[in-house]
């Protein structure tokens, strides 16, 4: 099988006077799937445009198989290059079928008439865009995602050897945008199709692209492989928007979530004097509690936690004092006095649902420290037998808590009533 | 529906057998419609004997005067009808396909505001008059003002479509105002000027017909060569390219084409409005969006449509003639009216 190759050699773009591209060289070949991401006005679909011979660029070149593409015969370029643009406007009552047969057009000659074969090619296609159904519905019936279904049928009728797509999914119902691009991937690996798409939605591209291009300014900010383009930092400085950037649990793949910038400070805004809550956690068991009390106003200060927690994340993201601790080690001596010494000054400590083992058991003596001169309240989710990993050592200092006098309650939902009561 | 694309072909084969069918018998039967009561048979005999090949199988028509009247009178008439009916069907259809707007016809890019104004300046004894006079100078107006619209239209080589049609609305505008002034100076010629406006065929002749014929087949077969292409410009113009069309040149091959059997057409019939712009859609609706098919159906619909159109203007108040394109409005539009409600679909 000959591979296909395509070289995007530093083409530069512009309409009217603006620039629109700039510098752009990459090199694709068969079984890349390239994934095309930026902001809105960044360039992506020009690129598209540059490399689909709609748009000619002022300086450089577009080599499809080391030839110039705008050199070549525009149905040569189209037996081997498809594209799915990102809306198709179509009104006029041609059947599904019809379209799609009209993926065929780069292959037939002058006088030449559809035949079997190539009835036979969209039937296919329109199977594996799951569209069969529809073959003989007039377009114009067609909802958007059946319609951009049909579309893609129509650039695999063209039987390419690249395909570019422009947010190929944008219309279509998260089934089907699985489903398309699982089929997009299933071409690119057994056709060694090379597939250029433009992403709007990050963690899709780093699911399915082995290769991400970052653009940015209508230049390449940063390309390569999903770890190495996905990055807080890239997507900060491209985007301005705060992310947290981890590898997902379930599929392995780099993962980005949102985070709103700035807090909403309730409290604050009123011009509140803060109350200062200690929350001792661990293993995401904070998180939420941090979060609603940061958002009510309060001071809220935490530990002891270690470096790589989910609640250490909250934290940091949250600008909240913590004491942390390297991660997997147990809780340090010297971490310890830290955190007693954030208890000091705090008016009320909050123990959260934590499971204990003999590494942060220093964390549950901190909380029986504390009740000696000031409220502490227990949230108890789950039974402490149940999280006890202590052989009942836990569960010892846990019940003299309880005794002790410790507000025992039962989600953190209920822990905000009571500090708004405790604050006034 | 058909279930593959050779079904489709012979379909498409009986349509067009189908309605060639219909032209014949259209062209046989309106011959015989007129002042002078002449049976069919007669018609059929004094035509068969004209025809090559089949000639020697009737004997020659004994009446001049019946012969005169079929040959020289009514059948240059009828044949110009085809010719003039076919082609602004034709160029509708593309025009419509083009523009991707059901509301395009072949007048659109200012081809009739041409034509009038030349016409309008022969009548008015600008140019030396002869039997070719009117009928040259309409065309040359007409081909003038599509050069002019077209080049005001092109941008670096581009043919944008939405420009070319507001350069169109400019330059019929102005062509327009001209016209309207020369009327207004026109004093008594004013009634023939009017009448020419509202477009009909009372002026054919064996002359006429061999006049528009080679413009009109021509261009006529160069949009058909096309048709598929045509079919692939109603995804838009960046499909239509990412499907290996050459856009730009299709665009202005289609549009010289269109406005050429067009102009033709007007050159010696007139503006005979309604046939470009609703052939196509009544054609569309009958054998669907598919250029292939629909080229050919519009140009013998089309055809059929303005003989009897004609045949109805020329006999309805006879020996008074009403212009062709009052008739053609007033029974196409309710019949269109008509179809749009039984179809409530989408026009394209």
């Amino acid at each position: 099988m000959s591979f296909i190759t395509l070289k995007i050699n530093n083409i530069a773009c512009r309409y009217e006077s603006a620039e629109i591209l700039e510098n752009i060289e990459f090199s694709a070949s068969g079984g890349d799937f390239v994934g095309v991401l930026g902001p809105n006005g960044s360039g992506k679909t020009t690129l598209l445009r540059s490399i689909s011979r709609t748009m000619r660029p002022h300086i450089g070149t577009v080599l499809l198989n080391e030839k110039n593409i705008y050199a070549l015969p525009s149905k040569e370029v189209a037996r081997n290059l498809a594209v799915v643009p990102q809306e198709s406007p179509i009104s006029f009552d041609f059947t599904a079928l019809e379209i799609v047969l009209m993926g065929r057009t780069p292959h037939l000659g002058r006088f030449e008439i559809e035949s079997a074969k190539d009835l036979a090619i969209a039937k296919k296609a329109m199977k594996l865009t799951n569209t069969r159904h529809l073959s003989q519905r007039p377009i114009t019936e067609l909802s958007g995602g059946e319609r951009q279904r049909i579309v893609i049928a129509r650039a695999l009728a063209q039987e390419p050897k690249v395909l570019l797509l422009d947010e190929p999914t944008m219309h279509l119902d998260i089934n089907h945008q699985i489903e398309i691009l699982n089929l997009i991937k299933r071409l690119n690996r057994e056709e060694k199709m090379i597939i250029i798409a433009v992403f709007h939605d990050l963690n899709l591209a780093a699911l399915y692209c082995d290769l991400l291009m970052l653009l940015h300014q209508r230049k390449i900010f940063s390309l390569g492989s999903p770890e190495k383009v996905l990055t807080a930092e890239n997507i900060k400085r491209v985007y301005d928007a705060e992310v947290l950037v981890k590898r997902h649990p379930a599929t392995n793949s780099i993962y980005v979530t949102l985070l709103p910038s700035t807090p909403f400070h309730e409290g604050v805004s009123k011009g509140r004097s803060p109350f200062v809550i200690h929350i001792i956690c661990g293993a995401g068991t904070g998180s939420q509690l941090m979060h609603l009390l940061i958002e009510k106003g309060h001071q809220v200060t935490a530990g002891v936690l270690n470096a790589i927690d989910t609640d250490h994340e909250t934290h940091q993201r949250l600008g909240i004092p913590i004491v942390s601790e390297a991660p997997f080690s147990p809780i340090s001596c010297e971490m310890h006095e830290a955190n007693l010494g954030l208890i000091d000054q705090a008016d009320v400590v909050v123990l959260t649902n934590i499971p204990f083992g003999y590494g942060n058991l220093k964390n549950l003596e901190a909380a029986e420290l504390a009740l000696e001169n000031k409220p502490v309240l227990l949230i108890e989710e789950t039974p402490i037998e149940q999280r006890d990993f202590t052989h009942g050592e836990a569960k010892k200092i846990y019940t003299r808590l309880k005794s002790n006098g410790a507000i025992v309650l039962h989600s953190p939902e209920e822990v905000l009533p009571i500090i708004e009561k405790m604050a006034r | 529906m058909y279930k593959n694309y050779l079904e489709k072909v012979l379909q498409w084969r009986l349509i067009v057998v189908y309605l060639t069918g219909i032209l014949g018998l259209t062209i046989v039967l309106a011959t015989t419609l007129g002042p002078a009561q002449i049976a069919p048979l007669v018609v059929l005999k004094i035509l068969i004997s004209r025809l090559p090949l089949v000639n020697g199988l009737v004997a020659p028509s004994r009446s001049i005067a019946e012969e005169t009247i079929v040959l020289q009178i009514r059948l240059p008439r009828i044949l110009l009808g085809i010719l003039v009916g076919g082609a602004l069907s034709v160029a509708g259809a593309t025009m419509q396909g083009l523009f991707k707007n059901p509301m395009a016809d072949p007048y659109i890019i200012g081809i009739s505001s041409g034509a009038a104004l030349g016409a309008t300046l022969a009548m008015l004894g600008l140019a030396h008059m002869s039997v070719y006079t009117m009928p040259l100078m309409a065309f040359i107006f007409a081909v003038g003002a599509i050069f002019l619209v077209y080049n005001i239209a092109s941008v670096g080589g581009r043919l944008p479509v939405g420009t070319l049609l507001l350069a169109g609305i400019a330059v019929s505008l102005f062509l327009s105002a001209i016209t309207s002034f020369m009327m207004y100076i026109s004093g008594e010629r004013l009634h023939g000027i009017v009448f020419w406006l509202m477009g009909g065929l009372w002026a054919s002749s064996w002359d006429r017909v061999w006049m528009v014929l080679p413009w009109i087949c021509v261009g006529t077969s160069v949009i058909y060569i096309f048709a598929r292409d045509l079919n692939v410009m109603l995804l838009g113009e960046e499909p239509a390219q990412h499907l290996g069309i050459e856009v730009e040149a299709l665009k202005k091959v289609m549009m010289v084409s269109a406005s050429l059997i067009t102009a033709a057409a007007v050159a010696v019939s007139g503006i005979i409005g309604f046939v470009g712009l609703i052939i196509p859609h009544i054609v569309r609706i009958l054998v669907g969006p598919d250029h292939r098919i629909l080229l050919p159906s519009s140009a013998l619909v089309g055809g059929i449509f303005l003989v009897w159109a004609d045949t109805l203007a020329r006999t309805i108040i006879a020996p008074t003639e009403i212009p062709v394109g009052i008739i053609t409005a007033l029974f196409g539009a309710p019949f269109f009216v008509y179809l749009l409600r039984r179809r409530k679909r989408s026009m394209f």
